[in-house]
């Protein structure tokens, strides 16, 4: 099995499960890190490292981040956060198409209680400009939520140039850099973000635990989305899962040391494979190639049937446009926003690459995709007949 | 095709076997005497099967088959096209998209797979009236 889908989860690194392990047990440091008495202050200090650690890798301060259960919940915090501190009688949030479903969810949910939100449309490359971004601003507009790179396409937007502009303006700006932190240089300090977004399980840290960054100054006020003991300065209450925290702060340390190797490493091996996967006529590559992360490749195949081409493949682990292989029984929304039909949609593969992808991998991949691609065109009517008309 | 050996979708298995290693793809030479040739799905509805019959002394002597869709309607094309290999027009006109469910396993939420198979037939079938 070769995977290729690094962009969906990661393995946890083995010294971060070593980091993990011990704030489990009695032997270890398994108090309530809330707890004042000395096991409590040792799982504390745990959190408080981990915070540091999360802190640096984005250029932040470690009170500016608040853990959660993960991205989902980071992202919902920051943006009903927002808007039910502000109130959302006549308030307004812009978005785009391509958000991740958490996002686009929240803002649905958001306009049930009389939010009005703008979500804007890409260009045929992915990419929402900041320009546009500042035509769909109104008087009411409170929040702008955009990801800094879109997990099906990799595409980076814009955000850096954005920020300024939006807190020239006073609206806050929420970024889900999921897809972006470990793998592209983020440094808040520089950048006028006042709401973040990260994961632990997308850069081999443990699933269950995310963080929002909140920006102190000028400091981004949300109402709480989990009420209780008034942990995390009130913003997020529940018990800390100090061991979660740490794995996610061993996590974004390592990913902070291997930062550029990493994003070297895979922009590497992302560009072998486009380029293997160029001996097939007409494939579309899905994304602005100028503006693209280095672990993320998406390819669209004409003249396959997306359902098939996965099936095709049992071998590799890798996301799939097919509608039949996600919940959501409709081919992804993303690319369907990019003006990609509902037949090329589902005849899309994302393949995302990790630390642990090797050159033979991606050369074996590429292999497999190619040899299945033709054999699914030749067993194709369609295919013959474009063939024999000269379309091919 | 390559060797898959795997079925870790959860295919029924006679699915995944003609999916994984179909037999009779292709079309006859133009021209080839005895052949008729049936279509049914559309591009846009994501599934096409061509069935080709070739006819000796009242019988199905040959077949071709060319399919795009989902792993389940390839199925069904090969699985039509071996199960017709010397059966009469009124034997081929018998199949019903339920016989060719059951042999395949086809679950409720790919009827339509069969019913592309038993349209593509009948399609052949017609063809087959008109000539003959």
């Amino acid at each position: 099995m070769i995977y290729l889908d690094y962009a969906a989860t990661t393995p946890l690194d083995p010294r971060v499960l070593q980091i993990m392990l011990p704030l489990l047990t009695a032997d270890g440091s398994f108090a309530n890190p809330a707890s004042t008495h000395g096991p409590g202050y040792k799982a504390r200090a745990a959190v408080e490292k981990a915070r540091a650690q999360v802190a640096a890798l984005i250029g932040a301060e470690p009170g500016e981040i608040v853990w959660t259960s993960g991205a989902t919940e980071s992202n919902n915090l920051a943006i009903k956060g927002a808007l039910e501190f502000r109130g959302v009688r006549n308030a307004h949030i812009v978005t785009s198409r391509t958000e991740h479903k958490c996002v686009l969810d929240t803002c649905r949910h958001l306009e049930t209680q009389g939010v009005r939100v703008t979500y804007l449309k890409p260009g045929a490359e992915g990419v929402v400009s900041p320009e546009q971004v500042l035509e769909a601003l109104t008087p009411e507009t409170v929040l702008v939520s955009l990801m800094w790179v879109n997990n099906e396409i990799g595409v980076v937007q814009e955000v850096t140039r954005l920020a300024p502009l939006l807190r020239e303006r006073g609206v806050l700006f929420h970024v889900d850099a999921v897809q972006a932190a470990g793998k592209l240089a983020i440094d808040l300090r520089a950048v006028p973000i006042d709401l973040l977004s990260v994961s632990a399980h997308k850069i081999y840290g443990p699933k269950g635990v995310g963080a929002l960054y909140v920006r102190k100054k000028p400091r981004a006020r949300l109402a709480p989305q989990m009420h209780g003991g008034g942990h995390e300065w009130g913003m997020r209450s529940g018990t800390l899962a100090t061991h979660q925290i740490a794995g996610m702060g061993a996590a974004f340390e390592i990913a902070a040391a291997q930062l550029a190797a990493d994003a070297e490493h895979l922009a590497g091996l992302r560009d072998l494979l486009w380029q293997r996967l160029q001996v097939l006529p007409r494939i579309l590559r899905n994304g602005d190639p100028g503006r693209a992360a280095p672990h993320v490749l998406n390819v669209s195949f004409e003249g396959v049937e997306g359902e098939a081409l996965r099936a095709s493949l049992p071998g590799l682990a890798v996301s799939s446009g097919s509608a039949c292989s996600s919940a959501t029984q409709e081919p992804s929304y993303v690319l369907r926003a990019l003006g990609r039909d509902d037949e090329l949609a589902n005849a899309s593969l994302r393949f995302s690459l990790g630390r642990g992808t090797t050159a033979e991998q991606v050369e074996q991949a590429a292999a497999a995709v190619i040899e299945q691609v033709l054999w699914l065109r030749e067993l194709s009517p369609i295919w013959v007949s474009d063939r024999v008309s000269g379309d091919a | 095709m390559n060797q898959i050996e795997t079925n870790p979708f959860g295919y029924a298995e006679p699915i995944w076997e003609r999916f994984t290693h179909p037999r009779h793809v292709g079309e006859f030479p133009a021209g080839t005497p005895g052949v008729v040739t049936g279509e049914a799905g559309s591009k846009a509805a994501r599934s096409v099967l061509r069935l080709q019959l070739r006819f000796e002394g009242g019988r199905v002597a040959d077949v071709r088959f060319r399919a795009y869709g989902c792993p389940s309607s390839i199925a069904v094309g090969a699985w039509i096209v071996e199960w017709s290999l010397g059966k009469t027009p009124a034997e081929l006109a018998a199949l019903r998209a339920a016989e060719l469910r059951q042999a395949l396993e086809i679950a409720d939420d790919r009827a339509h797979c069969a019913l592309l198979g038993e349209d593509a037939l009948r399609a052949a079938l017609t063809g087959f009236a008109a000539t003959s």
